[in-house]
Parts: structure tokens; C-alpha cells; sequence
């Protein structure tokens, strides 16, 4: 199986497979048969995003029923100049660009290099991998536990190395420090899965023709294996860019998004004013306006691809 | 039924035997799970917020009942205090699935109740079994209700208070004739007067308290300043900025008259204060009374709480806060299940001497006058705090462990650091109401 | 994609042989990297082991001997302890009932629309895929706001249903499903057809059967996911004893809790059977994964 892309181009809306029936009974079934899980689909996933469209333009209490009154565009308005929901926007921001590197880079590294081990893939796997089946609220009791200043591990080794022990809880930096550290330690395994299924994908006989062209390990890696590698960093990218922008258990299991809200993400925000201060309607407008930025970024990603591919694609058009 | 029986069976073996002897005993968190209703996994279902100390004194106060009360359970949920307490307060009064007793801050009161998740007290049960508000301290009752309907029985009055070195006021000369409080002062003079003393005494400082990332310590120290001379600094529910901006200057002024010069470090953060104050670099100390028993553990210090005296106003004023008991709203609660909590509520309000071991003021004047609560000491001696009580402003953004703590503190802290003058502070003070008077509040408060 | 790689791969490798190293070095190498590797893996369990070894201890001297695991011996005492002060079995029952019904349902509906979808022409196909595929692109977990007005109104707050209706709207077990029948030679459906079995038949019988491997995957993914979940559960579910394992665990995080054996303990316990699972499954749940990156 090729990564990701198998499930992701399949969806071509042209029925060609279908075979040729009798129309009619075709019909009813496959009304009947997809019926269950589209009633659960609109309801369910489509329905809270209408939802959260009419709510934001009421001034909604969250734990009240009834909408409230209609407030037209000022939700919209008042999220837009409020620099809390900037700050907490940039502080998921901040998240991605602390996290993605490093979880890019580093996985490619070790998918790589184990990629070329005989022995111990399944050993490789399980070490990287397991971190990321455990809760997110586990990891952070474990992680919580290795930061406790004076007796835990983090501490011993910072000091052990002779490096100062930042304040991991209590301070914007050391807490940035410590939330990078544990979503490093618990996510790492996914992209490392999704490199290493990309790398039993390319045939063995290119680096078998590269040592025969004399080319070490080193530039085979650097030379084939990377470059092959392409389209899978461009995924692994778009991937970890949009669940970074979705945290949250992270920083409030360790942080509680604090202190003094100086790591709070945007998720917490539409936490804190809609559950916290009741506020739905104005919640709402917060998501929606997220919402549309995450909607923008995975856009703009595709698109991208696509323009990238079809400029691939045509001069491989002309050469055969 | 035998589906149920055949499904519990079946889950039974997927979670293993040590499950299914708890399903046997008590199936009913599974059955609200698959049919929405409340789990009653005990008679009584209690939340609160209480940890170390409090938290002890809670768990004693539920064992008082029990023992009372053989055959009723109790289950107390202890939730992290503040905002995720509130907010899962809330979520779950939303659900339908809210405990049956909370504890609630009164100055978080307002949104609760605006939002209709309390039950009036007066349909809980708990009035005829003579919990009246003629039995309350008035400030803590009126506190209670909403718009005129009360929604929470108050359980104690928590004020901001001072804290003395005896040994140290005794060196200054400030201990009154039978040495067991200080000499009457009369204003911010007198009171400068007293701090100037104790920093002669102590040769380090004359008062401390928590400054640095601590708002809502600020906060309380600038409300209850500020009192003495205006009214609350929002009113209208929390949707017009009324502050007094001359009031609020000279409250400024005086704030920093003291960190300034000199007779109050002007950063410290919590554990620096504690310390300071616990080896005698301190005389005085600015701070809830619920740091009481932590202070008690101190070896060889001998200090005492009284009430702050009249500082910029006329007459005294005690920043405080109340706990008070709450029935979240449940349309399903059983008429048997609101009995058990009205018991319950009485059973706290009666056992509330334990609770003033804490340091608090029992609001429920039985107890209040009572030879087991007059019997304690300091306590007994800052009970007319508790009547000079000057609660949060009502708004929906207001109240214990608030963002607005949070906002309007960071400010005030800018100020006692001595980084902004008391004009710009005042200035500073407006645009940060504002942008929470200006907000839409998500109930109507009126 | 293919075309991609073939199309770059020549060009780039043909000026890649400027600099060949020593004849040892290959071997040298790749011992290297072997070693650099195996240290990575073992720090990175690093977390799991220092968790146990706390588990097993007493804290007082955990306290004075933090970083001696050996110091002070072991004992199950905070695990009993963890067992009785929390309602750990509670919290295990339902995320296993969550979990379980989630694995039922989606696997169920979402095969389903994935036969109807792969291999029958039908009005509104176009738009269902249109509308699946949008999905895709959403991130749901944004939207739990609206979604908690929704379910407050459908009085489904407090329920297992409210945790199990999301994953079964999950589109991308649709798309592994209808991925899977794709494969499936339309001879073979066509002959049980002209033997006159129903849609119904041709699904459930010919069709489910042979579907294990993408039915496998679906079931231990979403599996994995709703047992994991946390914002959501977290505001759904408040009654202490009606919490799932991560939630429930997670109030053990705001206590100052100076407790670290009997927390450890706690936290062996929340993963301990998925890290069984996973050992069990591995092959497949890394498999899945890869297929089709869902996070």
C-alpha cells in the first residue's frame, strides 16, 4: 500500500465500476445500504458545522436552551479585535513551529536509518509507535512526573548535564520546552510509521544500481532515498502542520494553558469562552473563524500539490 | 430486564472478573450511560474544590454525616479549584447529569444562576428544616440571592484579613492594653504609622504579602482599599464602568506609599512572603485567613489575625468571599434524593466549627455563636469582618479564580511594583473594565 | 504518484556518485547508524520504564532517592491503593462500552455505505461522495462547541451515544471500505447476482466475509481513537464513575499530588492494555496508519 494517497485520491466521483443492473433495485439498495451511516454523517458531522454557522450569529448561552437573541455579524466582529484570540491563535502557531521540525526531521532520520537494518525493524516499530497509544492524559501524567522539580528525571539530567533546569511548569519557556518534549515523545511514532511504509515502497534495484555506481551509504541516502522521499515529507508535513494547530490535551493537561495564559492555544480559548464563560454564540464565531484558517491551510496544501504534480507530470508527458 | 442482565453478563467477561463483581453490586453508571439518566452511585453526590487542609476538614465534616446519617452514602468528587471546577459544574448541570450538592463561591454566584443551573433554595427543602436567612450573617445571605430569590446557602465568609508578629508588634509597641490585639488605628495614617514600626522592629520589613503572578491577592488588596472610599468599580450587573477615578488614584497612591518606600518589598511572589513572614523579617502580613493553618506549623512564631482597621474610609472593610452550598438544577432528581441533600446542607451548616478550623467564618450564626467555633482562636477574632464583608461586584465575569481576577490584578500588580503611576494605573484600570463591561454577557443578568 | 518517483529518480542519482567511500566504510556505517538507532529506541522507553519502576516504589524514597529505581524495594502497594481510591474499574467499563459499541457501529454502517458507494449506481452517489470527501478535509475535533449546543438539545449529554455517534461519522472508514470492495473482482459479485441474492446477500455474505483485513483495520483504529479521545469525553461525560480512562485519569493531573508512586501506578494502569493491544495488533494498527494517516 502506497501511504496516505490510496485512501486519499480515491475519491473520483466516476461510477465506471458500477456494474450494469437492473436500475431499479441498484437504486434501493444503495440508498438503503448508505442510508445508516449518511442519516449519522449529516446529523453528526455535518450537522454541528451548520450549527456552529447559525449559533455564531446569536448571542447563544452555552448551558441554556434557546438561541438567544440574533446579534448579526459582532461575534464575528468582536473576535476579530480581540488580541486574547490572536495571542491564542499565535500560540498554536508557536505549537506547530516548535513541534514540526523536529517530528519531521527526526523521523525521517530514524525511518531511514531503519530502513536499513536487518534485524529489529519490529523492535524500531514498537518503540516509537507504542508512545502514541496511550492518552494523551497518561503521557502527561507520566511526563508531569519527570518534571517535578528537585526529583524528577528531566530534572536529574538537565542538571546531570550540567545545562540549567528550566522551570517546566511554571514559566512561558520551560512550559514550551516541556510540551515539545512530550508531544515529540508521543507523536514521533506517526510519522515515523508513515515514512517507513513510504520506504519499503521504493525498489531495492535503485540502490542496488547506485552501489554499483560506487555510491556510499551516505550518498544514497542524501541522493535517492530523500528525494524519493519527497512526497511523503509533503504529506508528513501537511499532516502534523494540521493536527499542531489542533492542540490541546497537551497544553492543558501540563500548562492548563497557562501561565497567565501565556501558552494558551486556540482551542483552549474557544474552551475557556464557551464553556467556561457560557459564551456560544461568541464560541462559535471563534471556531468559525478557525475554522476557516485551518480549512485555508489544508486548501492551500492541496492545491499546491496539485499544481506541483501536473507541473511533474507534463514534462514526464513529453519525454515518453 | 434480561437483556440488560445478558449484556452485563457479556461485559463482565470482556472487562475480566474484577469488573464484574462491580457490576454486580451496582450496575446503574452503565444503565445512565446507555440511557442518559443520572447515575446514582451514592445517595448524596457532592462536589467541591477543597484540597490540603479544607479538603481535610470536608472529609471530616462527610464522615460527621455519615455517622448521623447511617444508610445514606455520600460521594464527594474533589475537582481542581477555579475555572475547571465552575466549568465542569456547569457542563454537567447542562448534561443533566450535575451532583446533587456543590459548593459554589458566592461572588461566582451571578452567572450560575442567571445561567438556571441552581435550584432556589426555598424549593430544595432546606428552609424547613429551619436554615432561615435570620440565621446568617446578613452580608453572606444577601450575597446568596439573585435578583431577589436566593440560590446557595452560605457556609462560611472568608475575608482578606491582617496577619501579626506578636512578638515583633510588641517590640513596636502596637499591642493593645490586654496584649491579645493591636491599639485602635484610626485611617491610612495610623495604619502607614503601624507598618513603619514593625519594619523598625523587624529590621527588614513592615508588612508583606504575594505580589508577583499573584492577582487575585492583588486584587482583594485593592478592592478592599478602594471600598473604603467608592462603590463597586462595575455596576448595572457588570455592563457600566463605575469607577471613581479620584477614589482609585488615591487608593493607588497609598498602595504604593507603602511598596515604594521601602516598608513593603514591592516583588514577592507567595513563597517569599511565606517565608519572610515566617522568620520575623516581616511584621505584618496581608492575606486570606485560610493561610491560618499553614502559619500554624511555623515553629516559634507567634502571630494573630485581626481585621484590617478603616484605611482610606470612615469605616473598616473586609474584602471577602463566602463557600456556600448549592443544588445544581436537575429536572430528574427524586424527591427522596433532594431530602438527602437538604439533610446534607444542614448537616455541613451544623458541623461548620470543623470547617472554621480552616480559618473561615461560619456564616450560620448557630455555629457562629457557639462555644465550639468562639472557643478558636484567631478566628474568633475577625468575626466582624464577615459583617463588613465586600463581596466581588455582580457580573458574569466577575468572582473567585475569574479572568477578570486575572486582568484587572496583572494591573494592579503593574502599580505595586511601582512600574506605572497611580494616574496611569487608574487609565490602565478603565480599559480593562471596559473591555469586560463592553462584552455581551451570555445570560441576562437582570 | 508513481510517475514522480520514476520520473525524478534517475536524474538525481546520476550526479550523485562524485565521492565514494572507503571500502569498510558502508559496513562502518551502517554499524553506526545501527547503534545511533538503538539507543534512540531504548531512551524512547524510557518514559514506560520510569513510570513502572515509580509504580513499584514507596515515595518516601522515591522522595530521597529519586533516581535509584532500586532503592528502597518494591511492592504493588500503590497499585491497590490507586485500584481503591479511584474508580479505575468504572472508568475502564466505559471506555470499553464506548469503544466497543464505536467498533460496532462503524464497521457496520460505514461498510455499508462502502458497498453502496463501490458498487452500486444510485441517485445522490456523486453528492454522497462529494459530501464524504468534504469531510475529510474538516477538522471535527475544532467543533466541539457547536457540537456539545447540538447534543444538548438532542438531550444526548451524559451518554455513551454522545461518544459514539462522531466516530461513526468518521468518512475515512468509509473510504478504507469502498478502497477494499474496489479490489474485490466484479465477476465475483456478478455471479452471485445472476444466483439471485440481494444486495443485501452480495454484501453481507459474499462481500463482508473476504473484507477482513480493511474491517480489521477500521475496527482497531477507531478503536484506538475514541478509547484515546479526551476534549470531547471530557465535556461530555462529568459524573466521576460515567468517565472514560483518559479523562478520568486526568483529574488526577490538577491535584498537587505529591503522590508519585500511586499516580505512576494509575498511569501503568491506563496503559497497560493498550500497550497489549498494540503488541498484539501492531502489524495492523502501523498498517492502518500508514493507509490512511488518520491521526
Amino acid at each position: 500500500m502506497t501511504t496516505a494517497v490510496a485512501t486519499r485520491s480515491v475519491p473520483e466521483p466516476v461510477a465506471d465500476t458500477a456494474p450494469d443492473r437492473p436500475a431499479d433495485s441498484g437504486r434501493r439498495a444503495g440508498l438503503l445500504l448508505s442510508a445508516p451511516f449518511l442519516i449519522v454523517y449529516l446529523l453528526f458531522l455535518v450537522g454541528p458545522l451548520v450549527v456552529g454557522i447559525v449559533l455564531s450569529f446569536f448571542n447563544t448561552t452555552t448551558v441554556k436552551s434557546g438561541l438567544g437573541g440574533w446579534v448579526g455579524l459582532s461575534n464575528y466582529t468582536k473576535v476579530c479585535r480581540d488580541p486574547l484570540f490572536w495571542d491564542a491563535m499565535w500560540h498554536s502557531v508557536l505549537f506547530t513551529l516548535f513541534t514540526t521540525p523536529p517530528l519531521v526531521v527526526l523521523a525521517l532520520a530514524a525511518a531511514v536509518l531503519a530502513s536499513r537494518m536487518r534485524r529489529g525493524r519490529v523492535f524500531y516499530r514498537i518503540a516509537f509507535f507504542a508512545p502514541y497509544v496511550v492518552p494523551s492524559s497518561v503521557v502527561a501524567l507520566i511526563f508531569l512526573w519527570m518534571y517535578t522539580p528537585q526529583v524528577g528525571l528531566f530534572t536529574k539530567v538537565f542538571s546531570g548535564l550540567g545545562l540549567p533546569v528550566p522551570d517546566f511548569i511554571g514559566s512561558t519557556s520551560g512550559g514550551w520546552t516541556a510540551v515539545t518534549l512530550m508531544t515529540l515523545w508521543w507523536t514521533f511514532g506517526f510519522n515515523f510509521v508513515l515514512y517507513t511504509a513510504a520506504l519499503q515502497d521504493i525498489p531495492t534495484d535503485v540502490y542496488e544500481a547506485a552501489a554499483i555506481d560506487g555510491a556510499g551509504p551516505w550518498q544514497q541516502i542524501r541522493t535517492i532515498t530523500v528525494p524519493l522521499l519527497a512526497p511523503t515529507t509533503s504529506l508528513v508535513l501537511i499532516l502534523q502542520i494540521l493536527a499542531s494547530l489542533k492542540v490541546f490535551d497537551q497544553i492543558y493537561l501540563l500548562l492548563g494553558g497557562g501561565p497567565n495564559q501565556s501558552t494558551r492555544p486556540v482551542i483552549e480559548y474557544i474552551y475557556d469562552t464557551g464553556f467556561t464563560s457560557y459564551r456560544g454564540g461568541y464560541g462559535a464565531a471563534a471556531t468559525m473563524v478557525y475554522f476557516v484558517i485551518i480549512v485555508a491551510v489544508s486548501a492551500a496544501w492541496y492545491g499546491l500539490r496539485r499544481w506541483r504534480a501536473a507541473d511533474t507530470a507534463a514534462p514526464a508527458g513529453t519525454a515518453a | 430486564m434480561s437483556g440488560a442482565m445478558a449484556r452485563r453478563r457479556f461485559l463482565g467477561l470482556g472487562a475480566g472478573a474484577a469488573l464484574s463483581a462491580g457490576l454486580a453490586a451496582c450496575s446503574s453508571p452503565l444503565a445512565s450511560g446507555l440511557a442518559g439518566a443520572q447515575p446514582d452511585t451514592a445517595d448524596v453526590i457532592f462536589w467541591n474544590l477543597f484540597t490540603g487542609g479544607d479538603g481535610a476538614n470536608m472529609v471530616q465534616m462527610e464522615q460527621d454525616f455519615r455517622k448521623a446519617h447511617r444508610g445514606v452514602t455520600v460521594e464527594a468528587t474533589i475537582l481542581g479549584w477555579g475555572n475547571p471546577y465552575y466549568t465542569k459544574l456547569a457542563l454537567a448541570t447542562a448534561s443533566g447529569t450535575p451532583p446533587d450538592v456543590g459548593i459554589a463561591h458566592l461572588s461566582r454566584l451571578p452567572l450560575l444562576a442567571a445561567a438556571g443551573l441552581l435550584e432556589p433554595v426555598s424549593r430544595t427543602g432546606v428552609m424547613e428544616l429551619g436554615v432561615t436567612a435570620d440565621r446568617f450573617t446578613p452580608a453572606a445571605w444577601q450575597k446568596a440571592g439573585v435578583n431577589g430569590t436566593v440560590y446557595a446557602v452560605p457556609l462560611d465568609t472568608h475575608p482578606f484579613v491582617l496577619f501579626y508578629n506578636v512578638d515583633l508588634a510588641r517590640k513596636a509597641g502596637l499591642l493593645n492594653a490586654a496584649g491579645d490585639g493591636l491599639k485602635d488605628m484610626k485611617g491610612g495614617a495610623d495604619f502607614t504609622d503601624a507598618v513603619k514600626a514593625m519594619k523598625d522592629a523587624s529590621g527588614h520589613y513592615g508588612a508583606v504579602m504575594s505580589i508577583t503572578a499573584d492577582p487575585s491577592t492583588a486584587w482583594r488588596w485593592f478592592s478592599m482599599v478602594y471600598s473604603g472610599l467608592a462603590g463597586p468599580v462595575v455596576s448595572d450587573a457588570g455592563t457600566k464602568v463605575s469607577v471613581d477615578d479620584e477614589a482609585m488614584r488615591e487608593t493607588f497612591a497609598f498602595l504604593q506609599s507603602l511598596t515604594n518606600g521601602g516598608l513593603m518589598p514591592s516583588e514577592l511572589n507567595g513563597s517569599g512572603a511565606n517565608a519572610l513572614f515566617s522568620t520575623g523579617k516581616a511584621g505584618f502580613l496581608f492575606d486570606g485567613e485560610w493561610q491560618i493553618p499553614s502559619y500554624r506549623l511555623v515553629k516559634d512564631l507567634r502571630f494573630n489575625v485581626v481585621p484590617f482597621p478603616a484605611l482610606l474610609g470612615p469605616k473598616p472593610v473586609a474584602y471577602a468571599d463566602s463557600h456556600a452550598l448549592v443544588v445544581p438544577h436537575n429536572p430528574r432528581r427524586s424527591a427522596a434524593r433532594t431530602a438527602n441533600a437538604a439533610r446534607f446542607i444542614k448537616s455541613l451548616l451544623d458541623d461548620s466549627a470543623v470547617w472554621a478550623g480552616g480559618g473561615h467564618i461560619p456564616a450560620w450564626l448557630p455555629t457562629q455563636t457557639s462555644k465550639a467555633f468562639l472557643d478558636q482562636t484567631p478566628q474568633r477574632n475577625y468575626v466582624q469582618a464577615a459583617f463588613d464583608a465586600h463581596y466581588d461586584p455582580p457580573a458574569w465575569y466577575t468572582g473567585a479564580g475569574s479572568d477578570f481576577q486575572n486582568t484587572v490584578g496583572a494591573t494592579i500588580i503593574e502599580a505595586l511594583a511601582g512600574r506605572t503611576s497611580p494616574k496611569n494605573a487608574v487609565a490602565a484600570m478603565r480599559s480593562d473594565l471596559k473591555r469586560y463591561t463592553t462584552t455581551r454577557p451570555p445570560v441576562t443578568m437582570k | 504518484m508513481t510517475t514522480t518517483i520514476i520520473t525524478t529518480a534517475p536524474g538525481r542519482s546520476a550526479g550523485g556518485t562524485t565521492k565514494a567511500a572507503g571500502v569498510d566504510g558502508p559496513r562502518l556505517f551502517n554499524r553506526l547508524c545501527a547503534t545511533c538507532l538503538t539507543l534512540f529506541a531504548l531512551i524512547w522507553l524510557v518514559p514506560f520504564f520510569w513510570a513502572l519502576a515509580t509504580s513499584l516504589r514507596s515515595d518516601g524514597s522515591i522522595t530521597q532517592h529519586p533516581t535509584s529505581p532500586f532503592a528502597g524495594g518494591w511492592s504493588f502497594h500503590a497499585y491497590s491503593y490507586a485500584w481503591d481510591h479511584y474508580p479505575i474499574g468504572w472508568w475502564y467499563l466505559n471506555s470499553l462500552v464506548i469503544s466497543l459499541l464505536a467498533v460496532v457501529f462503524t464497521v457496520g454502517f460505514c461498510s455499508m455505505a462502502g458497498f453502496a458507494l463501490a458498487f452500486l449506481r444510485f441517485r445522490g452517489r456523486g453528492v454522497i461522495i462529494a459530501l464524504v470527501t468534504a469531510g475529510l478535509m474538516l477538522p471535527t475535533e475544532a467543533l466541539v462547541l457547536p457540537q456539545f449546543i447540538e447534543y444538548r438539545s438532542l438531550h444526548l449529554l451524559g451518554t455513551y451515544w454522545a461518544l459514539v455517534l462522531p466516530s461513526i461519522a468518521a468518512p475515512v472508514s468509509v473510504f478504507v471500505f469502498h478502497a477494499f470492495f474496489r479490489g474485490i473482482p466484479t465477476p465475483l459479485i456478478e455471479a452471485a447476482r445472476i444466483d439471485g441474492a440481494s444486495w443485501w446477500r452480495v454484501y453481507a455474505s459474499v462481500c463482508m466475509p473476504i473484507s477482513r483485513p480493511a474491517a480489521a483495520t477500521v475496527a482497531i483504529l477507531t478503536f484506538i481513537n475514541s478509547w484515546n479521545a479526551f476534549l470531547w469525553p471530557l465535556l461530555v461525560l462529568n459524573q466521576t464513575k460515567s468517565q472514560t480512562i483518559p479523562v478520568g485519569l486526568a483529574s488526577l493531573v490538577n491535584n498537587s499530588n505529591i503522590q508519585y508512586a500511586e499516580v505512576m501506578a494509575s498511569s501503568v494502569l491506563g496503559f497497560l492494555p493498550l500497550i497489549a493491544v498494540f503488541l498484539v495488533f501492531q502489524r495492523q494498527i502501523t498498517q492502518g496508519i500508514a493507509t490512511t494517516g488518520i491521526r
